[in-house]
C-alpha cells in the first residue's frame, strides 16, 4: 500500500486533473466489464499500460510485478472455466477420467481467454487510477461528487493515521528486536501480543491528542479542507474522450464480426 | 486594569483524571507583544497551562483573563478565543491530521468562516512566507521532522492569531532546522504578535525573550527579565535549569575585574565576545 502511494506521488500524471483521471478510468472499467470482448480488453489493457508506464513514468518492472499480483488467482479460476467434465471426448483436448472426460474445446478456451483479458484490462484501469492519483486527490473528487461527508472524513483520518500507526508500530518492533524480542517463536508471539496491546493504547491517546489539536484550530465537528485544483485542459479532455470512443468502437467491432470475439 | 496585559492567569488549578495535579495555583501575566520564554522540567505544567489558555482544558479553580475579561466557555466564546490564541503542538504528528499539506493548512482558515477564495489566498501566502512550496505536494507522511514542524507552524500562522504559543518547537530537530524554526519565530514578534515559547534551551531563552518564566510543579517560580531570572541561582536550581555559560563567564570576568563594572549583562556569546574585544 505504501508502495502504491509512493508511486502515485511520483507519477508524471499526478498533476493532471484527478476528476478527469477518475472519470476516464471508471468509464473504461465499466465499458470493459460490460463489453466482455477480446478487442475491447486488448485495447484497454494496452492503452492503460502505456499511459501508466510511459506517460506516468512508473518503472515497467514495478508495473509488471503489480499486475502479476492477481495472476495466480486468475489462473486458478480460469482453469475451472476452461475445463469441464463431459460424457463425450472433445476434439481439442480430453483426458479420460473413468467413464467421463475432462475436456476443453475451442469455445471454452476462447471463453477463458476472454475472461482473463477482461479481468486484466479491468485491473489495468484501476492501477491507472491508483498509480497516477494520490488518495488525497481522490478524496477531493469524491467530495465534489457529493459522497457523504461522514464517510469522507473517516477515510480522510484513517488514511493519515494508518501511516502514523505503521510508523509507531515499526518503531516498537525495532525496539523489541533490539532486545531480542524475536529470539524464538515463543518470544516472537509474546512480543507481537505486547505490540498490539501498546498500539491500541497509543491509538486511544493519540486520538485524544489529535482532538485537542483540532479543537485548538476551531474544529466545529466538520472537517473542511481545500485542495489544490488541477483543471483538465481541453486537449486532455479531448484525448480522454477520443480514447473512450476508441474503446467503444472496439466493442462495436467485436459485436459486428460475430460473437466469436 | 492594565490594558497592556493581554493574558492573565490567576491561581489556576488543574488535575488530570488519573489524579496528577498539573497546575497548583498558577499566576502569570503576559503583556501584549511580549516575547515570553517558559522553562521548566517535563511535567512542570507547561503544556497543560497552554491548553488552559485556549480553553481546551478548563481549570478546576482560578481564572484566565483575556484582555481583562474572564474566558467565556460557551461554544461561541471558545471559537472566538481560539481564533485569537493559537498553539503549535510539540509533536507534529499530533497536530497534522491531513495527508495533504495544502489541505492541512487550509483547515484553520475555513474554520474561521472565510470563504474558499480568501482561505486559498491565505494558505498560499503562508506557504510562500515559510518556504513550504518546495514540499507542498508531498504527502505529510513522507515529510521530514523539520518539514512537518514548518507545516505545523503554518497551520497556526495562517489563522493570524494575536497570541502564538509554541510548545518546544525545536525539540528533536537538527541544528539546521532548529535555526530555521528559530528564525521563523523571530519574524513573528516583528509583526506585533505576542509569542509564548516553551523551551529547554537556556541560551535561546536568554537571547530571544523579553521575559522568562520558570515553572515548577504547576506553579510559576519567577517571571522576570532573562538577566534577572538567569542570575537567580537558587530558583534556577529548583527548576533544574543551568545558568547560561555566558552569564557565568560574565560573572567571573567582572569579579576578577577583567571587564569594567557596570556593563549590562550580555544576552549572547557574541555580545560577551564584543565586550572582551573592547577591553
Amino acid at each position: 500500500m505504501i508502495l502504491i502511494d509512493k508511486l502515485a506521488y511520483s507519477s508524471r500524471l499526478r498533476r493532471k486533473s484527478p476528476a478527469l483521471k477518475t472519470v476516464f478510468s471508471v468509464s473504461s472499467l465499466l465499458l470493459c466489464v460490460a463489453a466482455r470482448s477480446l478487442p475491447v480488453s486488448v485495447c484497454i489493457l494496452s492503452v492503460m499500460s502505456v499511459l501508466t508506464v510511459k506517460a506516468g513514468g512508473i518503472p515497467p518492472r514495478r508495473y509488471g510485478k503489480l499486475m502479476a499480483v492477481p495472476l495466480g488467482f486468475l489462473i486458478l479460476s480460469t482453469v475451472a472455466v476452461v475445463f469441464h467434465l463431459s460424457a463425450e471426448p472433445s476434439a481439442l483436448f480430453s483426458l479420460p477420467l473413468g467413464a467421463r472426460y475432462l475436456s476443453a474445446d475451442s469455445a471454452s478456451l476462447l471463453y477463458g481467454l476472454r475472461l482473463v483479458l477482461t479481468a486484466f484490462a479491468s485491473i489495468s484501469c484501476l492501477y491507472f487510477l491508483s498509480l497516477t492519483t494520490p488518495l488525497t486527490d481522490i478524496f477531493a473528487v469524491l467530495r465534489r461528487a457529493h459522497c457523504p461527508e461522514l464517510i469522507l472524513e473517516l477515510m480522510f483520518l484513517v488514511y493519515r493515521f494508518l501511516f502514523v500507526l505503521l510508523e509507531t508500530g515499526s518503531a516498537i518492533q525495532t525496539s523489541q528486536r533490539c532486545r531480542l524480542g524475536n529470539r524464538d517463536k515463543r518470544t516472537a508471539l509474546h512480543a507481537a501480543g505486547l505490540l498490539l496491546a501498546v498500539l491500541l493504547q497509543l491509538a486511544f491517546s493519540r486520538s485524544s491528542g489529535i482532538y485537542d489539536a483540532m479543537e485548538s484550530r476551531c474544529y466545529d465537528g466538520r472537517i473542511r479542507v481545500l485542495s489544490r485544483t488541477c483543471r483538465a485542459t481541453a486537449g486532455e479532455t479531448a484525448a480522454a474522450a477520443l480514447l473512450l470512443a476508441l474503446f467503444a468502437a472496439a466493442a462495436g467491432f467485436g459485436r459486428f464480426y460475430g460473437g466469436a470475439l | 486594569m492594565n490594558t497592556d496585559i493581554i493574558i492573565r492567569a490567576e491561581r489556576l488549578c488543574y488535575r488530570y483524571e488519573d489524579g496528577t495535579n498539573a497546575l497548583n495555583g498558577m499566576d502569570l501575566s503576559v503583556r501584549r507583544g511580549e516575547k515570553l520564554a517558559v522553562m521548566g522540567a517535563n511535567g512542570s505544567g507547561k503544556s497543560t497551562f497552554f491548553l488552559c489558555l485556549n480553553g481546551v482544558h478548563r481549570p478546576f479553580s482560578g481564572t484566565v483573563y483575556l484582555d481583562g475579561r474572564p474566558l467565556d466557555y460557551s461554544k461561541k466564546g471558545l471559537l472566538a478565543l481560539r481564533r485569537r490564541i493559537g498553539i503549535v503542538f510539540q509533536d507534529p504528528d499530533q497536530q497534522l491530521f491531513s495527508a495533504d499539506v495544502f489541505g492541512e493548512i487550509s483547515f484553520g482558515p475555513l474554520n474561521l468562516g472565510l470563504d474558499e477564495e480568501a482561505a486559498r489566498r491565505r494558505v498560499e501566502d503562508v506557504i510562500r512566507e515559510l518556504n513550504i512550496a518546495e514540499f507542498q505536494d508531498k504527502p505529510v507522511h513522507f515529510l521530514s521532522g523539520g518539514q512537518k514542524k514548518r507545516v505545523a507552524i503554518a497551520d497556526i500562522l495562517v489563522m493570524r492569531p494575536d497570541v502564538m504559543i509554541l510548545d518546544e518547537p525545536t525539540a528533536a530537530l537538527d541544528p539546521k532546522h532548529a535555526r530555521l524554526v528559530d528564525s521563523i519565530i523571530d519574524g513573528l514578534s516583528e509583526n506585533g504578535m505576542t509569542v509564548i515559547l516553551s523551551t529547554h534551551d537556556v541560551n535561546r531563552a536568554l537571547s530571544w525573550a523579553d521575559s522568562v518564566a520558570l515553572f515548577d510543579n504547576g506553579k510559576v517560580l519567577i517571571k522576570d527579565t532573562p538577566e534577572a531570572v538567569f542570575q537567580n541561582e537558587p530558583l534556577l536550581r529548583r527548576a533544574s535549569r543551568e545558568t547560561p555559560a555566558v552569564i557565568r563567564l560574565f560573572g567571573v570576568l567582572t569579579e576578577k575585574e577583567l571587564l569594567p563594572a557596570g556593563l549590562p549583562v550580555p544576552r549572547s556569546e557574541r555580545q560577551l565576545e564584543k565586550y572582551l574585544r573592547e577591553v
